[in-house]
């Protein structure tokens, strides 16, 4: 079996038609591999969420081919795209995104509720909010947890489907720097500890560190690194 | 999940509630207002069933009819009745004053006791027992300078010659009916004393036949027409009799009712908007939702649920309420005006199919939002916060 868990080929995406035309993607070719931990950097409006929302499958291209676990995502209808995001795709968002009205608990088992797997669904939740250090938090409300307990609920909630990849949209964006160093810290350890993919979009490189791959995007297009190599098509 | 909106939901479920209450209450009002002339009209003046003759007057023997019609089962009793107008005077204070075009009514006051009701209108006095006694209507009795029991009046009459007849009675009762139905604007008499006074001895201008099982009313006017297929009467039942009086009702009660349904309408709005402000409200837990890989039809069934939830909680409340009102008016003897007594029914199957068109009209005002629900892209739903 391939160890390559995303395949990307000439990815473009165009906003607007005529004079207001935004290229937001420019045939971005991005292959990743199995347990990568992936960083996607570039200023602001470089085209990076749009990226990860291509890869998220919550956007669709205006051409070109993405393969996540060798299936050609851009050819499936709404509901299989629904049911393939649900089963092989983690997200984690800069603002959290856990349903205030649910406990910390229920947020993370929601992915299985989805899928229909209620059964083990809670025994993997706690699991997850035990190793995110959430156990004594789980049964409070989404909205009454402080900002790096909600980050870390997410990325429990982010794994707890057992997904191909995890997607992060600047995920300590929207936290103090103790806070975002602990974001960090755990969202490496558990792709070590799990050989879980993680593709993370950031604007702050340095505070992830050593990571195995940096991707810049400039422009709509994607470099191998910080902006050395132009990443072109593989197919 | 998407529930927490406490107060819309509410809202919603009071919408349907009160679209329920609304129509409970016209039904108890309206429908008990319908019923209650019903009821007075067949037991002050038509009964169960009303013969009558296409030649004005029924020339059989009233008592071999009624005789016949009280061998049937269904029949409680029955009594002849004869009409026509008089004007009617009274000396008071020296001062005469005279009332025409009233309506007369003979009565058999043994055999009317036990058909009709009438009796028991009298507010003074006593109903008619002799020959000579009259009973006034209050009306009537208001309109002669306040003519009381014991007062004697003067009948003028036309017989069938055109012979003006006059006649001498001592007032003996004062009829006042709640809500006017009965015989308030009349005078009533013995039926053998105007027999004398029309001469038409042996003439009846109808005879009221009053069941213990109204529900058998056209059974029994169908055996009677077969018994008799020689004679040329007319027998009908209370709503045939009283069409003409019915008739602006019906058309009344159809409009409250069509009001009712549009109360309903409205609340079937109120839940469309109420829902369409939950989906705006919502919208980004419904990105979340979808990007964590809930399908459009995931989306479609909460909301739906929350409908379904809406219009159940709704028509139970409704319909909870509704009964409520109802049995508070029937075990009141709630009256209209003060006056005239409704006749207050429960009846179930109207009950139900308003708790089911209510229950129903939640969930289709909920099929629109629910399916823009579902229209919602999970990345602009996000992006919406």
């Amino acid at each position: 079996m391939s160890d390559k868990v995303l395949e990307m080929y000439n990815l473009n995406k165009v906003y607007g038609e005529g004079d207001t035309k935004v290229h937001a993607l420019q045939d971005v070719s991005i292959t990743v591999n199995k347990g990568e931990f992936l960083l996607i950097v570039g200023s602001s409006g470089s085209g990076k969420s749009t990226l990860l929302n291509m890869i998220g499958l919550l956007d669709r291209p205006t051409s070109g081919k993405i393969l996540i676990d060798g299936t050609n995502t851009t050819t499936l209808n709404d509901g299989k795209i629904s049911s393939f995001r649900n089963h092989k795709l983690g997200f984690i968002f800069q603002f959290f995104n856990l349903l205030a009205d649910l406990t910390v608990l229920e947020n993370v088992m929601l992915p299985r509720q989805i899928q229909g797997t209620n059964a083990s669904a809670s025994k993997d939740a706690k699991e997850l909010l035990k190793i995110v250090g959430l156990e004594d938090q789980m049964y409070k409300q989404a909205n009454k947890i402080s900002g790096g307990q909600a980050q870390r609920a997410a990325i429990a909630r982010g794994l707890v489907n057992h997904p191909t990849i995890v997607l992060a949209d600047e995920p300590t964006g929207n936290l103090d720097s103790v806070s975002a160093q602990k974001i960090v810290q755990l969202m490496k350890s558990m792709a070590k500890k799990l050989g879980q993919t993680f593709i993370v979009v950031t604007h702050d490189r340095h505070q992830f560190g050593d990571v195995d791959r940096v991707i810049t995007i400039k422009d709509g297009r994607a470099f191998e690194g910080q902006e050395s190599t132009r990443l072109e098509a593989v197919a | 999940m998407l529930f927490n909106k406490r107060g819309s939901l509410v809202g919603a479920v009071l919408a349907v509630t009160i679209g329920i209450l609304v129509i409970h209450v016209n039904f108890v009002i309206f429908q008990g207002l319908f019923d209650a002339i019903v009821r007075d009209l067949t037991d002050y003046r038509f009964g169960n069933l009303q013969i009558t003759d296409e030649e004005d007057y029924i020339d059989k023997s009233d008592q071999s009819l009624v005789n016949w019609f009280e061998r049937i089962p269904y029949v409680e009793a029955a009594t002849p009745r004869l009409s026509s107008t008089a004007s009617i005077n009274i000396t008071k204070f020296g001062e005469r004053i005279e009332e025409t075009r009233v309506p007369i009514v003979g009565v058999d006051p043994l055999r009317d006791i036990r058909a009709s009701t009438v009796h028991n209108t009298i507010a003074e006095g006593q109903f008619v027992y002799s020959r000579n006694s009259i009973v006034l209507g209050s009306n009537v009795a208001q309109d002669l300078g306040g003519a009381k029991v014991g007062d004697s009046v003067k009948l003028k009459i036309v017989d069938r010659y055109g012979q003006e007849q006059l006649k001498r009675f001592i007032v003996t009762g004062i009829a006042k009916s709640p809500g006017g139905q009965g015989f308030d604007y009349s005078v009533v008499v013995h039926i053998d004393t105007l027999r004398d006074l029309m001469d038409r001895d042996g003439y009846t201008g109808s005879i009221m036949v009053k069941l213990n099982d109204p529900t058998k009313a056209t059974e029994v006017k169908d055996l009677f027409l077969r018994t008799f297929p020689n004679e040329d009467f007319i027998a009908e039942t209370i709503e045939e009799a009283a069409e003409e009086q019915l008739a602006g009702f019906r058309s009344g009660i159809a409009m409250i009712n069509m009001i009712g349904y549009f109360g309903m309408m409205s609340s079937a709005f109120a839940i469309v908007t109420i829902q369409m402000m939950l989906v705006n409200g919502k919208t980004k837990e419904i990105g979340i939702m979808r990007a964590i890989g809930a399908k459009r039809r995931d989306i479609l069934i909460i909301f739906l649920f929350q409908g379904i939830i809406i219009g159940a909680i709704g028509a139970t409340v409704g319909t909870a309420a509704g009964l409520g009102y109802t049995i508070y008016a029937k075990e009141t003897k709630m009256s209209f005006n003060n006056s005239l007594p409704l006749e207050v029914s429960i009846q179930w199957d109207k009950v139900i199919q308003t708790a089911l068109i209510s229950f129903s009209l939640a969930i289709i005002a909920s099929l629109y939002p629910s399916y823009r629900a579902t229209k919602l892209f999970p990345v602009e739903a996000m992006r919406n916060v």
